[in-house]
């Protein structure tokens, strides 16, 4: 039983400090894929609330293995008096940090978007750099990133220069060859042309660094997934979500960007719908802002905050989504990420997806992938996150399909990487569906 | 978001209201507080262990005590489910685990009779085969075998506990303790590491050599806390039998209970992967209900509130573990109606100091319709299209009487039905 507050004083303190209301029942543990695959880690029942009790804020903070937690919450998931035992971890992570001073690591992977944008910025040479293995060799050395880790590829072209352009060209739709194929085919009309002024709902698409540095092409494939369904989308200014920062025992930074990122999204009209595509950035704006960071304000902007999935099945439900669908002819498998789990939302992509013709999806329900964001990045992590990841690759290549979706970009990485199969986002089918090529 | 049918919670009753759904054809979404109370409380699935929580004599043919129990007692949450219910609800339970790749026995003809961790006879209707050889009504003798450092199970406890109440002739009991490579002094670990171990086929063969080494050739049956295997339990049961070359039985143990792991989360993942949406992480709070039924429910997701909006509504939460019930230091109320449930000058009135004898927090809960409809407090339904399974239903201890699975199935299933004719 869980306390909510009933008006009595005593009734609120497990509301006030949820590791109160830790029952020690050890569900967390159980699903824990780090316990799961390593016994050097106690668990986050240990280092989560039970630890907790004996952390006070002038007391130096024994550090020991909380380092080891990946931040994939699925322990959040699993518990059934809704600890808060990941954060727990964080703040004391980041404590530890304070106190012992941070690494050279930390600070570089706190800063990916530095990282990016001056990885986009020399694109082709960085992406050749990074994939040199006397280069790789240092990286290991100097900042103890492991050298069989791929790292993601930098575009020139970043997405939000991409979408200046597409803002700046004509109102006259694109009709590409697949929707006149389809009309020829007589199934219909592909949906009104984009009509600047006269959609009836307005979308700020939070791409984050991965879309605008990385994979562009997922940015282009939303706005004409938003766009193709009548919506106006900007593209409001943007800083690093934070997360990043946050994983690397670095919180004031991710309150900083934070902070940045609220006073941009603030700014826009109440009515505007605030839109990511990546779920872990999503998960930041909507609940981490708030209740790990404590940033004024948060509450009211995250309640504004979709996943992509989720919005485009909230507008289906709303009977807004155009259904001209072209059929797709395929069979994918589908990989959950920890963090869509703490969404709470379901998995809006399979369902979106199952209103496709011809397209068969399955759930691969495998657990964790093991990269956990820039975590299996690491030197003394990667064969751990790659053992927690064994499972999943396994059921991917004895499933025999060569294509697996996932929402997260870092799962996306880790599928590819440990299956070999090729892994896009859930998106890539429906922007196909309506003739994005 | 929209469903068909919503089912809210993660216990059995609501696997099983889930899969009765699922196998009509209907579109149920499963929506999940957090774990499941198959973690704590389900190692098997007992129907009926004793007529009443003060009996001693076991109950031998759980149909047949739940029948004599629901003539006794028309207000008890069987006689509202109903004897069919139960019947369907099992055939239905038995016939999935089969297709979940689990190896069970037993039948509501009768039950079996288990030793627990610490050395009691249990009545047990449903089991899985790993257990089955403890059945204390075979005669061969039994040895108990724990784990140095493990102290979830102490064998020489349930040995001497067993030997009072089951001793005669052949029936002869012991007690023995192996030292498991890879598990020094001082290691932290719990039943879920050991059973981590055991799907190790070097382990699980060192194990093996240094038990047969310690017992002697003559008839023998083992008995060894649930550890063997945390996914792959039946595979990993035969191999070690195999090589022990006895029969071996599983005991349950404390949470976390490998059983109850094992049963939960390959029927989660049969349930899921044969395409039944769960919405993890996402505790429901309140109800709305207009004209006597419930509109929408409202659960907390990460920045806001997800509505769901369903034509009807599985309430199959499993009392205390699954947040069922909200309980203050007076009142304990409902997530979802905001009803009183309980009123108590003082909280120490909802338990007995005694650990063993009934617990008055156990019955709490929603009182139900014929319908199994929550009730309010003039006896009619709080929503026409809301219905309430398993541990949430008030009125009943499932502990004393071993019926908890029993009850969870039987009102799954029933409420499942209501469910959709609502």
């Amino acid at each position: 039983m869980i306390t909510e507050d009933v008006g009595t004083f005593s009734d609120t303190v497990e509301e006030a400090a949820s590791v109160e209301a830790c029952t020690k029942c050890t569900a967390c543990n159980t699903v824990c894929p780090v316990a799961r695959s390593t016994e050097i880690f106690r668990g986050p029942k240990f280092l989560g609330p039970e630890s907790e009790r004996y952390r006070s804020q002038p007391e130096a903070t024994v550090t020991a293995g909380l380092d080891l937690c990946s931040g994939c919450k699925l322990c959040e998931v699993t518990c059934p008096s809704q600890v808060t035992i990941q954060e727990y971890i964080r703040r004391a992570q980041n404590k530890g940090a304070e106190e012992k001073g941070r690494t050279l690591r930390d600070w570089v992977l706190g800063h990916t978007r530095v990282l990016s944008q001056f990885g986009s910025m020399t694109a082709p040479l960085a992406n050749i750099g990074n994939r040199n293995p006397v280069v790789r060799w240092v990286m290991e050395r100097v900042l103890g990133i492991h050298h069989k880790r791929p790292l993601p590829a930098y575009q020139w072209m970043t997405f939000e220069r991409w979408f200046k352009r597409h803002r700046a060209q004509a109102p006259t739709p694109t009709v590409s060859n697949a929707s006149m194929a389809l009309k020829r085919r007589s199934r219909g009309p592909t949906g009104p042309p984009r009509e600047p002024g006269r959609e009836k709902r307005t979308v700020a698409y939070f791409s984050a660094c991965w879309v605008n540095f990385n994979e562009r092409r997922l940015g282009e494939m939303v706005v004409h997934v938003l766009e193709r369904n009548g919506i106006a989308v900007t593209v409001p200014k943007q800083q690093c979500c934070g997360i990043p920062a946050v994983v690397n025992s670095n919180m004031d930074l991710a309150r900083k960007y934070g902070k940045e990122n609220l006073r941009s999204l603030s700014a826009l009209p109440p009515d505007v719908d605030i839109v990511a595509s990546s779920t872990s950035c999503g998960l930041m704006l909507k609940h981490d802002y708030d209740h790990l960071l404590d940033i004024p304000g948060a509450a009211a902007i995250g309640a504004r905050v979709y996943d992509i999935c989720e919005y485009l099945w909230m507008l289906h439900e709303a009977g807004e989504l155009k259904q001209d669908f072209e059929p797709v002819q395929t069979r994918v498998l589908y990989h959950a990420p920890c963090h869509l789990k703490s969404h709470g939302i379901g998995y809006p992509a399979m369902r979106l997806l199952r209103l496709i013709p011809g397209v068969v999806v399955e759930e691969v329900d495998e657990g964790c992938c093991g990269i956990s964001g820039t975590y299996g990045v690491k030197v003394e992590k990667y064969d751990l996150s790659m053992k927690i990841g064994s499972r999943l690759f396994e059921a991917v290549k004895a499933a025999g399909s060569d294509s697996v979706l996932a929402d997260c970009e870092t799962c996306r990485m880790q599928v590819e990487h440990g299956s070999g199969a090729r892994s896009a986002h859930p998106l890539e089918i429906l922007a196909r569906a309506y003739g994005y090529r | 978001m929209k469903a068909d049918i919503a089912v809210v919670g993660s216990g059995l009753a609501a696997l099983v209201a889930t899969r009765t759904l699922q196998q009509a054809g209907r579109n149920a979404v499963l929506i999940w507080p957090g774990l499941s109370s198959l973690y704590f409380t389900y190692a098997t699935v007992d129907v009926l262990g004793y007529a009443d929580d003060t009996t001693v004599q076991p109950v031998e043919q759980p149909e047949a005590g739940v029948a004599q129990l629901i003539a006794d007692h028309p207000e008890h949450p069987y006689a509202i489910a109903g004897l069919d219910a139960l019947r369907g609800g099992t055939a239905l339970l038995t016939e999935w685990l089969g297709e979940a790749g689990f190896k069970w026995q037993g039948s509501l003809a009768r039950n079996l009779l288990l030793p627990t961790a610490i050395g009691t006879p249990k009545p047990c209707c449903l089991v899985p085969d790993s257990m089955a050889a403890g059945d204390l009504r075979r005669d061969e003798p039994i040895v108990f075998c724990g784990f140095s450092g493990y102290e979830d199970f102490v064998p020489e406890l349930a040995a001497s506990n067993l030997a009072r109440a089951w001793g005669r002739g052949d029936q002869t009991v012991r007690a023995l303790r192996l030292a498991l490579p890879g598990f020094e002094p001082g290691r932290l670990f719990t039943s879920i590491d050991l059973a981590r171990s055991f799907e190790n086929e070097a382990f699980r063969r060192d194990v093996a050599t240094g038990l047969r080494a310690v017992l002697d050739d003559g008839t023998v049956r083992i008995g060894m806390p649930a550890v063997l295997g945390l996914t792959h339990d039946s595979d990993v049961h035969a191999q070690f039998e195999n090589e022990i070359g006895h029969p071996v039985f599983e005991i349950p143990t404390l949470p976390p209970s490998v059983l109850g792991l094992r049963l939960f989360d390959r029927l989660r993942k049969h349930i899921q992967e044969s395409g039944v949406e769960i919405i993890w992480a996402a505790p429901a709070h309140a109800a709305e209900v207009s004209d006597g039924r419930c509109r929408r429910i409202h659960l907390k997701s990460a920045g806001r509130e997800l509505p769901i909006d369903a034509r009807a509504y599985v309430l199959a939460l499993e009392d205390t573990v699954d947040g069922a019930m909200r309980a203050g230091v007076h009142d304990v109320i409902d997530p979802f109606f905001h009803q009183t449930l309980a009123h108590h000058a003082v909280p120490t009135e909802r338990t007995n100091e005694s650990l063993f004898k009934p617990q008055p927090f156990a019955s709490i809960g929603y009182p139900v319709t014929d319908r199994l409809q929550p009730g309010g407090e003039d006896g009619r339904p709080l929503a026409e299209n809301v219905f309430v399974a398993g541990g949430a239903i008030a009125g009943y201890d499932p502990v004393g009487t071993k019926s908890r699975g029993g009850l969870a199935v039987a009102t799954g299933y029933r409420a499942a039905k209501e469910a959709m004719a609502a």
